[in-house]
């Protein structure tokens, strides 16, 4: 048997992501103030405070609701760039899993993968582009691969982290190709992307969140 | 940071409820951070809006001949979709809605979406993207040029065709006009700050400007030693003429504020501007100088010309009375 994440469990797990965007508040916004105009970090604080302000509510809704109305209340509070992507990503996450009370390990892949497609297809953008894109891809990659490869649950948990938190290091390396970093004269070349390092943040913390489970 | 606020989260809440009690006529719905006309008008609505930051963009251009409503996102950061969708159902009287959009990806994503959802409810919605700053080279491939001052003409076109009772696809032809003979060019010598983040963006010493720089504080073509007024005038005009040709034609001129820069200053770079303009034999028809689209507090300011014909000297001649811009 394995693990089932519930609508409380993510409910949990927004409450931790939003801890570790909140510490590195100051960090977030010097990347972002290196290539952009610095309101990334305020502005996705913002949502998650205001999830976590609704977190009880939240908790208490089969996960395709609670997915829907944490796109809407992203797409609302943190508006923006990152509002519209994050919401477009929840609402079509809550679309893939349409129906479902909790997600069990191919549900989570299916979400990520549905958040992928919705962020690429929204913002006109693919890996590379030096977006939150490129943490997310490479973590929904090998989350495939390690469902495919048999690998065990906790082991997935392990690469797909790993996968998100390179993603965003690689991004040091990028010329960006949407966004403010563009106008930029190197295109942010040498600087980490905010948005993709605030995206490993969260896919780390689901994974340390699912880890727990599993491990309980 | 020094700054008349109370929390920081609040700064545009509280603007847009001022704005309201100083312009009774205008209505502020709390929440959506929509200004719009508190009557709606049996005409094609115009509506625009963008992240808070440049007053009096876009709010102060709500009013009888310029736009029916503006919706606010946070500080340089664009409204979300539920916003923008309560203005379009808020001043659509079924003759359309025409959208304007500075062209930055958060916009175009957010004005988008709406738009879609709008058309889903059977609202007829069309779009003009600005994107007047010479600084970006225009790309299709990248988001491309900005929209930064020259939007203000467009807002002005818009709304007076609209105002004179042209349809959906006459507002958005004329808008697309002035796009098309628009453009603009920026420099900035201090930087802003965001009451969020409550330190500077960027540095600049105290003897460098930043050609280029955009109104969200990107950067721009190229660090200088401080200019005169005239050499500033030569590089933004030449930077513009370089792109788009305007000798010989007759143009509307705005000297723009980027919000930290006194109007003293903006008169002597609008003498100089004036000045170049008639040797390289430009006419002006009409000037605007002030603070119409603003970075905040960042020192600085732009320079946009509009080439007209008759149709866009008629636009821009048309009586229009908003808290920003009024034209009798």
């Amino acid at each position: 048997m394995g693990f089932e994440l519930t609508g409380k469990d993510y409910a949990d797990y927004i409450k931790k992501a939003y801890e570790l965007i909140h510490e590195n508040g100051d960090y977030v916004t010097e990347l972002d103030l290196a290539t952009g105009d610095g309101d990334h970090w305020s502005n996705i604080n913002m949502g998650f405070e205001k999830l976590v302000e609704k977190s009880e509510e939240l908790g208490q809704l089969p996960i395709s609701e609670e997915f829907k109305e944490i796109g809407k209340t992203m797409m609302a509070v943190i508006g923006g760039s990152s509002g519209v992507l994050y919401g477009s990503a929840y609402l079509a996450a809550a679309k893939a899993v349409k129906g479902r009370e909790t997600l069990d390990c191919q549900g989570v892949c299916d979400s990520l993968e549905a958040m992928l497609e919705a962020i690429m297809s929204r913002g006109q953008a693919k890996e590379g582009f030096k977006t939150m894109i490129d943490s997310l891809a490479p973590a929904v990659v090998a989350y495939k691969k390690g469902i495919s490869d048999g690998i065990s649950e906790l082991e997935i948990c392990e690469v797909v982290k790993q996968a998100a938190a390179d993603g965003a290091e690689n991004t040091k390396n990028m010329e960006a190709v949407k966004g403010r970093a563009t106008y930029q004269a190197n295109k942010g070349l040498g600087h980490l992307d905010p948005g993709a390092v605030t995206m490993s943040y969260q896919i780390g913390t689901l994974m340390n969140c699912i880890k727990e489970k599993i491990n309980f | 940071m020094k700054k008349i606020i109370n929390k920081p989260m609040d700064v545009v809440g509280e603007a847009l409820c001022g704005m309201e009690l100083a312009h009774p006529e205008l209505l502020y719905t709390p929440g959506y951070e929509v200004i719009s006309r508190k009557e709606k008008a049996d005409k094609v609505a115009v509506i625009s809006g963008g992240g808070a930051g440049h007053e009096p963009a876009h709010a102060g251009y709500v009013g009888k001949g310029m736009l029916d409503a503006a919706v606010s996102g946070n500080v340089f950061s664009s409204p979300s979709p539920d916003r923008i969708g309560d203005a379009i159902n808020r001043m659509n009287s079924g003759k359309g809605v025409l959208l304007i959009i500075k062209n930055y990806s958060g916009d175009i994503m957010n004005f988008g979406l709406a738009s879609d959802l709008a058309e889903a409810e059977d609202i007829q919605v069309e779009s003009v993207v600005v994107k007047d700053d010479v600084a970006v080279p225009d790309s299709t491939y990248s988001t491309g040029r900005r929209g930064i001052a020259g939007t203000v003409f467009v807002h002005k076109i818009a709304g007076a065709k609209a105002e004179l009772g042209g349809n959906l696809k006459e507002v958005k032809a004329a808008a697309e006009k002035a796009v098309a003979n628009i453009r603009s060019m920026g420099m900035a010598m201090s930087p802003c700050v965001l009451p969020a983040v409550g330190k500077p963006g960027f540095v600049l010493e105290d003897n460098e400007v930043e050609i280029g720089m955009g109104i969200h504080g990107e950067p721009g073509v190229e660090r200088t030693q401080v200019k005169t007024a005239k050499e500033t005038a030569e590089i933004l005009l030449e930077k513009i003429l370089e792109d788009y040709d305007y000798t010989g034609s007759e143009v509307a001129v705005l000297v723009n504020g980027l919000g930290g820069t006194p109007l003293m200053e903006l008169y002597i770079l609008n003498m100089e501007v004036q000045k170049l303009l008639e040797e390289k034999n430009i006419r002006t028809y009409k000037t605007l100088v002030g603070n119409y689209m603003t970075a905040l507090d960042m020192t600085g300011c732009s320079l946009t010309l509009m080439k007209l014909d008759d149709e866009l000297k008629e636009l821009l001649d048309a009586p229009c009375d908003t808290p920003a811009l009024k034209i009798r």
